[in-house]
Parts: C-alpha cells; sequence; structure tokens
C-alpha cells in the first residue's frame, strides 16, 4: 500500500481537501425523498437494501471521481527489476578493413557477402531471440568505438548490429577494444555474462593494456567467446609460424593463448564461412542460459482518464436511480399546500371502518 | 361554521351516564322531565306532582305510586390527540388537517347539545399548549380544536398516550384517540386497558398512499419522519403486495388489541366525513 501510495502523484494535490466531500452522499441524497410515517412499514427486502448501498457507493464514487479526477493524478514512472533467462552479452565486432572482404579475401562482388555482412546476417538473429538478454555493441578497428551500451532495447541493438557491415576502416587494435567491451558490464552481480569477439585477425596486444585485460577479466569473470572468422588461406589459431614463434609472426595463436591464460571459460569458434558462423552463434546461445534481473521500464501514466471514467460510472448509476424513481404520493409536509381547495377537490370516498 | 368540516355528529355514550348535570343523552338516574323510566310507592319518591293516579287506582294493596322519568344527563367527550411526528405524514390528505376537522366537528357537537369537550395533545410527553380540560365553553372548546391543525409534530414517539390516558379518570366519558396507531405492540395494549373505563373509540388515521395507493414500480427513498432513518425501498409488485398485507395485518392487530377495550376503530382517511363517523358511532 505504502508502495503504491509511493508511485501516485497528482498535479494539483490541494485539490484532495476536497476529498471529503465525497463522503456527503452517506448524509443526503439525490433521490426524492418520501416522508412516511414508518419506514418499518415496507418489508425488509435484500434487493432494496443492495439498491440503497448500491447508490450511496456510487454517489461517493462520482463524487471521489470528480474530484480526483480535477486533482490530475498520475502514477509516476518506475524501473522493476525482475529475474528472467538470458544473460549480459556485450559484442566486440572487428571493424577493420578486411572484414569487408568475404571469407574468400575478396571484394564481395554478385551474391557472395562479405564477412560483415554475414555476421550482421547471423548476430541480428541472435539478438531479440530471447527477450531479456542485456546486449552492448563496441566496435574496435584502430580505436574502439561505443555503439551501444548495454542495454535490453533490441531494436537498438539490432539497428546497431545493422550498422558493422559499413565498410571498415584501417587496421586492428584488439586490446583497446577488448577493454571497452569489458566496460559495458555493468557493476550488477548475478548475472551471467559473455564477451563475443567477433573478428576476422588477431593483433598484438600491449603488455600493459595485457596487465590491464586480466585485472578487469578477473573483476568482471565473463564468459569469453571468440569468434574467427578465418579468411581462406590465412593462418589458424592452431597454427604455429613457420618461423619465429612471437606474437608478431602468429597474432591469432598468441591471443588464443592469451585469452586461455585469463582463467575464465573460453571458447573459439574458427569459423571459415556463414554456416559455421551461425552454427557458432546457436552454440553461444545455448550456453548463455542462467537468471538474470533485468530491469522493466514502467512508464508514467496519466490517471486523470480512469478518475474520470470511475465518476461517470457513479454518475450514470445514480443517473439511472434517478430516471427509476416512482411517484410516491406522499412529499414532505413543508412543501404541501394546506388550503381546503385540495382536500375537497378529491373524489369522495366512502369511510366505512 | 357552515361548511362540512363542522358538520355535527351524533353520538350516543354505550353506557348511560351517571350524575346530575342536565344534557341530552339518557342518563342512568331518574329525575327530570324526560322518557318515562318506572314507578315507585310514593314514599320513596315524596312528588306529589308525578302521582300516577292509574297506578294507584290499579293497586290492590291501595299504595300510592309515583311515576319516575329518566333524568337526561351529559357526558364528558375527550379527545386525545397523538402528535408525534409520524402524525405530520401528508400523502392523500394531510393527517393534523383530517385530525383538525375531526376536533372541530366533535367541539361544536358536544357544545351544541351541553356535553364538555376536552382535549389532550401528547408525543413522547403531554403536550402543554394542547390540552383543555372538558369544557361546555363553545368557543373555548373551538379555540383549541382550531389549534390542532396547526399544531407541530416533533415527537419521537407517542409515550405520552398513556399519560394522557391516565389523565382522564373519573366518571366513564367518551373517548376518542386519534393516531396513526403506529406504536409499539405494547403501548397499543397498554394504551387501550388504560382507557378501559370509558367509551373508547380509536380513530385510525390511515392514507391510500401508505398502502393502497402505492406505485407498482420504482425506486422510493423513505425517510422516516420519527427518525428511524432514511431507506430506499425499490418498488415491484410482488414487494407492493407483501408491503399491502402488512399494513392489513396491522390494521388487524390494531382491531384484536382494541376489541376488548374500546369500540371498533374508525379509519379517517382522504377527508372526514361527519355522516360516516355517525354511522360509526351508532352502529359500534
Amino acid at each position: 500500500m505504502s508502495d503504491l501510495s509511493a508511485r501516485l502523484g497528482a498535479t494539483a494535490p490541494w485539490m484532495l481537501w476536497l476529498l471529503p466531500l465525497a463522503l456527503l452522499p452517506l448524509m443526503l441524497s439525490a433521490q426524492r425523498r418520501a416522508g412516511v410515517p414508518a419506514s418499518a412499514a415496507a418489508p425488509a427486502d435484500p434487493l432494496s437494501t443492495a439498491i440503497g448501498r448500491t447508490i450511496r457507493f456510487a454517489g461517493f464514487l462520482a463524487l471521489a471521481g470528480l474530484i480526483a479526477a480535477l486533482s490530475g493524478p498520475y502514477r509516476t514512472g518506475a524501473r522493476i527489476t525482475r529475474i528472467g533467462i538470458g544473460a549480459q552479452v556485450s559484442l566486440l565486432i572487428d571493424r577493420s578493413g578486411s572484414m569487408n572482404e568475404t571469407f574468400a579475401g575478396r571484394q564481395p562482388s554478385g551474391a557472395e557477402e562479405s564477412k560483415a555482412a554475414a555476421s550482421r546476417r547471423i548476430l541480428g538473429d541472435f539478438v531479440g531471440a530471447r527477450p531479456h538478454d542485456l546486449f552492448a555493441v563496441t566496435a574496435f578497428s584502430t580505436a574502439p568505438m561505443l555503439v551501444m551500451p548495454m542495454t535490453d532495447r533490441h531494436g537498438a541493438v539490432r539497428a546497431a548490429i545493422a550498422a558493422i557491415d559499413r565498410p571498415g576502416l584501417d587496421y586492428t587494435n584488439i586490446g583497446r577494444g577488448l577493454g571497452m567491451a569489458l566496460a559495458q558490464f555493468g557493476s550488477d552481480v548475478g548475472a551471467s555474462r559473455a564477451l563475443v569477439l567477433v573478428s576476422d585477425g588477431a593483433a598484438v596486444i600491449d603488455p600493459r593494456i595485457q596487465d590491464q585485460l586480466r585485472a578487469a577479466v578477473s573483476r568482471i569473470r565473463p564468459n569469453l567467446y571468440w569468434l574467427f572468422l578465418r579468411t581462406k588461406g590465412s593462418p589458424g589459431i592452431g597454427d604455429r609460424p613457420a618461423g619465429e614463434d612471437t606474437p608478431q609472426a602468429a597474432p591469432e595463436r598468441h591471443l588464443d593463448l592469451f585469452f586461455r591464460g585469463l582463467g575464465v571459460p573460453y571458447r573459439v569458434f574458427e569459423a571459415e564461412g556463414a554456416e559455421a558462423v551461425a552454427a557458432a552463434v546457436r552454440q553461444i546461445e545455448a550456453l548463455e542460459r542462467d537468471p538474470i534481473p533485468f530491469v522493466e521500464e514502467r512508464p508514467w501514466r496519466d490517471l486523470t482518464g480512469l478518475a474520470y471514467a470511475l465518476a461517470a460510472l457513479g454518475l450514470a448509476v445514480l443517473a439511472l436511480a434517478k430516471l427509476a424513481e416512482a411517484d410516491f404520493a406522499s412529499a414532505p409536509p413543508a412543501d404541501r399546500s394546506r388550503d381546503g381547495a385540495e382536500a375537497a377537490s378529491r373524489p369522495i370516498r366512502e369511510e366505512a371502518a | 361554521m357552515s361548511d362540512e368540516r363542522t358538520t355535527e355528529i351524533i353520538y350516543v355514550p354505550r353506557r348511560r351516564p351517571r350524575g346530575s348535570r342536565a344534557g341530552i343523552h339518557r342518563g342512568r338516574d331518574a329525575g327530570g322531565s324526560g322518557t318515562f323510566r318506572d314507578q315507585v310507592p310514593f314514599l320513596r319518591l315524596p312528588d306529589a306532582r308525578r302521582i300516577d293516579v292509574r297506578a294507584t287506582l290499579r293497586d290492590p294493596f291501595e299504595g300510592v305510586h309515583v311515576r319516575r322519568f329518566e333524568a337526561r344527563a351529559a357526558v364528558e367527550i375527550w379527545i386525545l390527540v397523538d402528535l408525534s411526528a409520524s402524525m405530520s405524514f401528508c400523502g392523500t390528505a394531510s393527517r393534523m388537517r383530517l385530525v383538525g376537522d375531526l376536533c372541530r366537528a366533535l367541539a361544536v357537537s358536544a357544545t351544541r347539545v351541553g356535553d364538555g369537550f376536552g382535549l389532550i395533545g401528547c408525543d413522547s410527553a403531554l403536550r402543554a399548549d394542547l390540552y383543555l380540560p372538558a369544557t361546555r365553553h363553545r368557543s373555548a372548546a373551538l379555540a383549541v380544536a382550531e389549534r390542532v391543525e396547526g399544531a407541530t409534530c416533533t415527537g419521537r414517539s407517542a409515550g405520552g398516550m398513556l399519560d394522557a390516558a391516565r389523565q382522564i379518570a373519573g366518571r366513564p366519558k367518551l373517548v376518542f384517540v386519534a393516531s396513526d396507531f403506529r406504536w409499539p405492540d405494547a403501548l397499543i395494549g397498554r394504551v387501550f386497558a388504560a382507557l378501559a373505563p370509558h367509551d373508547t373509540i380509536p380513530i385510525l388515521l390511515a392514507d391510500p398512499a401508505e398502502a393502497e395507493d402505492l406505485p407498482a414500480f420504482g425506486l422510493v427513498e423513505l425517510d422516516d419522519l420519527e427518525g428511524a432513518g432514511r431507506r430506499v425501498v425499490f418498488l415491484r409488485p410482488s414487494l407492493r403486495r407483501s408491503w399491502i398485507a402488512r399494513e392489513r395485518a396491522r390494521v388487524e392487530a390494531l382491531e384484536r388489541a382494541a376489541a376488548p377495550f374500546a369500540r371498533r376503530p374508525f379509519r379517517l382517511a382522504d377527508r372526514f366525513d361527519a355522516p360516516a363517523l355517525t354511522r360509526h358511532l351508532m352502529t359500534t
């Protein structure tokens, strides 16, 4: 009850001081009154009693509704936290120039689709499949780009994903992208978190940034998924380079090693085509199934119409009661003329006892 | 004075009145010059003017007989007027107006023949403003009777009726009790019992609006004049039937309660009809 009163408000609260007027129908009545010698003369009748109470309540409702409507009632907006099934998913998407190419490493032509377009299509389906997932979208090339903060507005997230096949540019600076994607997770606890990295390559991460990333990962503890869009012929994650095994020579392998060393659940999907990407996404979807607290926005709502509707209901009942009034032959004595003409004009009746 | 509202009522006391006050009713006592009553020996009534010569001659024992004649005596007419709030009801006709007409007619009729007219108004107690000890003075009687119609009826009960009934002590009198008798059953019984020595005529103030003229259908908000509160009643044919039946049962109960002590109640409704009251008084 206190929760309810805290959520209700009025634009003209002083009007509510008039609310005691709504009790008037308990004392007064709009019905024509018929003074009778003894109201006990009428037989007890439950239906009549019910109707009488209804009329009184309708009067109360009409007055209370009108006063409440004049005061301009509203319900304040609120954020309600509920529990659903889903996860906080931070999507980190590579926007380097190589994403514009097909899986075959060419510029797309005809029916071919680029890696960016394929991931857009498949990730677009991923978003919104479960209503309570939270998504954040971060893109990176040379610098990270905050595309969409963590939100449950799947329409906006889909729009953000729809934009990732715009031609990408420049190089791959994965370290700072990872930092921003991790920063997207809020401070909420208890939610399942997933960081999905979609990239077609890797780059060397600066050792200082590596330390920062380790610290952030150990604090947030997300599940890591790397969706590696491998271009045909390029080195895979597990391939050792022919020469020296340095991060510069095989960045994918060393990024993989870095992820494995973080101590959080980690999976990598090497996808060499759109179908493989779809399968990887389905797998991620299946893995991230945990209860998640999500926030439901309840908007501010004007209750004036409701108050007027209640008042109208009460008034309609009163009007019906007024229309159903019967002509009782009696009237209060004050309203009655006392001259003799009235009695004399009545037909003479035999008053035999 | 000449209109029907003051039409004379003719009444005959049920029991012959005693008393020496001259009136027009056949008294129980002998005396005066009225109707022949009987013969008594001269020694019992030594009145030489009334010697019955024929009876004296006929007597083999040669006693002297004297004729006796009935005394013409007066009775007192009292009316007890219920002034409780329910009497302010105004349906087809105003109750107090009917009572006023009745009082006026009784005052005129009583004083015209030399009977005393007394009036006691009461609600929950005796009402000092409407009290008249029996008087043969016509204008005094009429003055109070005229005031009845305009009397305020605000009392919550008719409990004063019992005191009023006890006020009328002494020789049997003709007592009218004008009320709608919307009293507790116990009060009805006690009032009639208190009036048992007298020749009591209950005047039941009725109104068709209370029973027969009820609307057949619709909502009515009843406001009890005696302050029992408001009440909404949804009138419909079945309820109307049971309402009328209840009213009829109430009148029958009143008749049963009155039967051991009083005459049958006279129903006064719509308008005051003096000939009807006369007929009622002559036949009950």
